[in-house]
């Protein structure tokens, strides 16, 4: 039994006072022991194999990923397309978006097609006849305002005295921008006019009128999707483009059964008219069979083919000034 | 010579002057007698026809016209004559545009204002040699009164404007003569240029016109453009009224120069000077920030610029609107541009008759136009023209070459002769436009073209009076000058914007006529001040 302490005098340890340099170095004797990795630094670019386990994993979850989303935008294109009986303003808004992005593969460069950007609007502009409003170019032109930013904007030329407001409509509500013209990439302006032929201008010095449906059309889908890279693929693709222009919307009945024959045994083989992908044929004869008003009476893979254009909802222009 | 001889020559003189003399006499007396012969005939003749003339009280120069009496007749107009009145019996007054006798039958051209019809007096049981004669001798230009029947002919009159029918004179009274010559003949006025030059007759030149402009003006053409030119007006006060506009006269006696001092003309103001008004500018926005909320007004404008082109006059008339808008000037524009539309809608469709009197004198393309009307941007008439490889700067004004090509290029691109040039770099615009809130390189300014060349200049204006004073200091105005304007926009001022255009070059760019004296009744430029 201690009679009694003495508080200590001086404290446990006996503090060192360290000269305060610029930086220290870690004590490499007091070190020894304590890490597991490796023992001298990470030299010649190295990786840390922890680091490479965890790379590794992350490029595996990200390759199961893709597939994933390549199996569901494969799913979601047969869900929409034929035989779907999901309500059509549903699917239109699931499919604007997907659709229009995969639909037309490729990227197009509107400075590389149209030229160089001089500080102004890019004004396209489309001579129309009242009488046979383009339905393509309705279309084409609301697929185009998904793609880049249009100013559409819709004009009566003196020579013609009236026009319903359905043709003055036809290309949408007025954009709430539209008063400011250079905040746009594109214009689309569309003028009915007593014209004999479609006509569209669009560069006064390099391009002469183009005129006729048909290649106004082919302008303006070049403008979304180039080509199909295979020769013989694009030739079929022109070649449905003027069968529907020639013979759909102006030839006789007879002609037009013989189309509609065509069309049914073409549709038989692939979901779309020239292959397994939508593109600028699928446009036309949908069009002009519209309308030539030979729809209703078309045979069962055509009647098909029409419902699955429908439900990707460009179409709704071109319907609603049939109509 | 002898004394003997000497007389024998002189007897033989005598001899032979009497010879001469007797040759001499007879001659004279063949004439004498000859004359006395004609002279008998004419008398003879003159007894006869006076004898003869029993149509006296059917032709005439009637005594002048101080309203002794007042007939209860009714005149025809030359432009109701069709087939429709054959047979009857009408009474018009018109001018006699051409007379000509052949045998025994006098053809006359009626004219009145744009319309002409032919004119017959035969001689007949109602009419003698004397009225045939009295008609093929009446000046042209005179004014007379015609009783005749109306009759329908088989083959179609190419010289006339009434071309079934003819008329057949029953009496015939000049109302006013006119002197025999003319200083200018009608239808050379009337003949167009290439059409004169290729035929080798004549046309009228320019200054000839204006200076007889009484007898210019009776031309077909003229009146076919005068017409026209008081249609735009009635269609833009119309159109207007129609948009809920009031109508404002503005005083042209002003204190002070509106749009810089250069270009005025000054009057002698009691002990001072005053200055006509360059512009209603000032007045329209005062009206605005008085609230009248949209105006209009008709009137003449001075401008003492010392240019002698086709399209400049010294005083015309100016249509000018302002209007105070919500947001966005944009609403002046399409405002001013559907007016237009409606304007240039009107003249198609109700003035066609006149459009194509003039077209047959001075050729043109019909006028073409969108609507809504055609806006594009300053940026991308600059990018059109670089295109066509002009060189200019971002900032640069338009000068004239340069508006024709665009005008042209936007022709061929667009089909319209009418459109809007908007946003307008700030360099180049008077002190009180408003700058674009967005870039401060350019404003809210705008400049419609008609044909390639400018017809309105117009803007937002700048409505706060403390921006208005730094503009103006900007532009190194005297501010003392101004002080009565800017005050005005001191007691609350609405955002406000508008344009003014001239209606003969209106008329003359619509038209399509090169001068814009054509379309100025008696105009005013540096070297002209009469009629």
């Amino acid at each position: 039994m201690p009679m009694y302490q003495v508080k200590p005098i001086c404290g446990g340890d006996i503090q060192i006072d360290l000269p305060t340099c610029m930086y220290k170095l870690p004590n490499i004797h007091a070190q020894q022991g304590n890490s597991c990795c490796s023992e001298h630094a990470l030299q010649n670019g190295e990786v840390d194999p922890a680091v490479k386990a965890l790379e590794a994993r992350q490029d595996e979850i990200m390759r199961k990923l893709y597939e994933l989303k390549a199996a569901v935008e494969g799913l979601s294109k047969t869900v929409t397309t034929p035989d779907a009986d999901l309500d059509l303003t549903v699917s239109s808004s699931l499919c604007t978006q997907s659709i229009s992005a995969a639909t037309f593969q490729g990227t197009t460069d509107l400075d590389a097609l149209l030229g160089k950007d001089q500080g102004a609007l890019r004004d396209i502009v489309i001579n129309a006849n009242p009488a046979q409003p383009p339905l393509t170019l309705l279309v084409l032109h609301s697929l185009l305002s998904q793609r880049y930013r249009v100013l559409s904007s819709v004009h009566v030329h003196s020579s013609v005295a009236s026009v319903s407001p359905q043709l003055l409509s036809c290309l949408g509500p007025r954009h709430a921008d539209s008063y400011a013209r250079h905040l746009f990439q594109l214009g689309f302006t569309l003028i009915w006019k007593d014209v004999p032929k479609l006509q569209m201008k669009f560069s006064i010095r390099n391009m002469c009128p183009i005129e006729g449906e048909a290649n106004v059309a082919r302008f303006l889908f070049k403008l979304l999707a180039p080509y199909p890279n295979d020769p013989a693929l694009a030739t079929l693709v022109d070649q449905w483009v003027d069968v529907a222009f020639f013979q759909l919307a102006e030839g006789s009945a007879k002609e037009h059964a013989a189309v509609l024959r065509a069309l049914n045994s073409a549709l038989g083989r692939n979901p779309w008219v020239v292959g397994p992908e939508f593109s600028l044929a699928d446009i036309a004869c949908y069009c002009c069979m519209l309308s030539s008003g030979s729809a209703p009476s078309a045979p069962a893979n055509v009647q098909r083919w029409v419902k699955s254009c429908e439900n990707l909802g460009h179409f709704s222009p071109a319907k609603g000034l049939v109509q | 010579m002898t004394k003997e001889e000497v007389q024998g020559a002189a007897e033989e003189d005598q001899q032979v002057q009497s010879k001469k003399g007797l040759k001499k006499q007879q001659k004279e007396a063949e004439k004498a007698a000859k004359k006395a012969e004609k002279q008998a005939k004419l008398a003879a003749e003159q007894q006869g026809s006076e004898e003869d003339d029993f149509s006296k009280d059917r032709y005439g120069v009637s005594a002048m016209v101080q309203s002794q009496q007042k007939l209860d007749r009714t005149l025809t107009r030359v432009q109701d004559l069709t087939t429709e009145r054959a047979d009857q019996l009408i009474w018009l007054r018109a001018r006699v545009h051409t007379s000509r006798a052949k045998g025994k039958q006098c053809f006359l051209v009626l004219r009145q204002q744009q319309f002409n019809v032919q004119a017959l007096v035969a001689v007949g049981d109602r009419a003698s040699k004397q009225m045939v004669k009295f008609a093929a001798n009446v000046t042209k230009e005179s004014i007379v009164d015609v009783e005749a029947v109306v009759r329908k002919v088989e083959q179609k009159i190419e010289s006339c404007t009434q071309q079934d029918v003819e008329l057949h004179i029953e009496r015939i009274f000049v109302i006013s003569q006119a002197e025999p010559r003319l200083p200018l003949q009608l239808d050379d006025a009337v003949r167009a240029e290439g059409e004169g030059e290729e035929e080798g007759r004549a046309t009228v030149n320019q200054d000839t016109r204006l200076d007889n402009r009484v007898i210019d003006l009776r031309t077909t053409t003229s009146q076919a453009v005068f017409r026209l030119q008081s249609g735009v007006c009635q269609l833009f006060r119309d159109t207007l009224t129609n948009k809920g506009f009031v109508e404002i006269q503005t005083p042209k006696i002003i204190s002070a120069a509106s749009e810089g001092g250069a270009n005025v003309f000054t009057v002698s103001y009691f002990k001072t000077s005053a200055y006509l008004a360059q512009s209603p500018q000032l007045y329209k926005q005062m009206c605005i920030c008085a609230d009248f909320d949209k105006v209009f007004c008709v009137g003449p404008v001075f401008r003492a610029e010392d240019s002698n082109t086709h399209r400049h006059l010294t005083e015309f008339v100016g249509l000018d609107i302002e209007m105070a808008f919500n947001y966005h000037y944009h609403e002046v524009i399409d405002s001013i541009t559907d007016t237009m539309v409606q304007i240039f809608k009107g003249l198609q469709d109700n003035f066609q008759t006149e459009i194509q009197t003039v077209n047959k004198q001075f050729p043109s393309e019909p006028f073409k136009f969108l609507e809504p009307t055609l806006r594009l941007e300053y940026k991308e008439g600059v990018a059109m023209l670089r295109e066509a490889g002009v060189e200019m700067g971002d900032e640069e004004d338009l000068s004239t070459p340069n508006e024709k090509l665009l005008g042209r290029l936007v022709k061929e691109k667009y089909d319209t002769d009418f459109y809007v040039l908007d946003k307008y770099p700030l360099a180049v615009r008077p002190f009180y436009t408003m700058p674009d809130p967005n870039d401060p390189k350019y404003s809210n300014s705008y400049d419609m073209f008609m044909r390639g060349e400018e017809i309105l200049s117009g803007a937002q204006r700048v409505h706060d009076a403390q921006l208005l004073t730094e503009r103006a200091i900007h532009h190194q105005i005297d501010l003392e000058k101004i002080k009565a304007y800017i005050d005005s926009f001191r007691y609350g001022a609405p955002p406000h914007g508008g344009g003014g255009i001239g209606l003969e070059r209106v008329c003359m760019l619509y038209l399509g006529l090169h001068n814009v004296r054509q379309t100025s009744m008696f105009p005013r430029d540096p070297k002209r001040l009469t009629p």
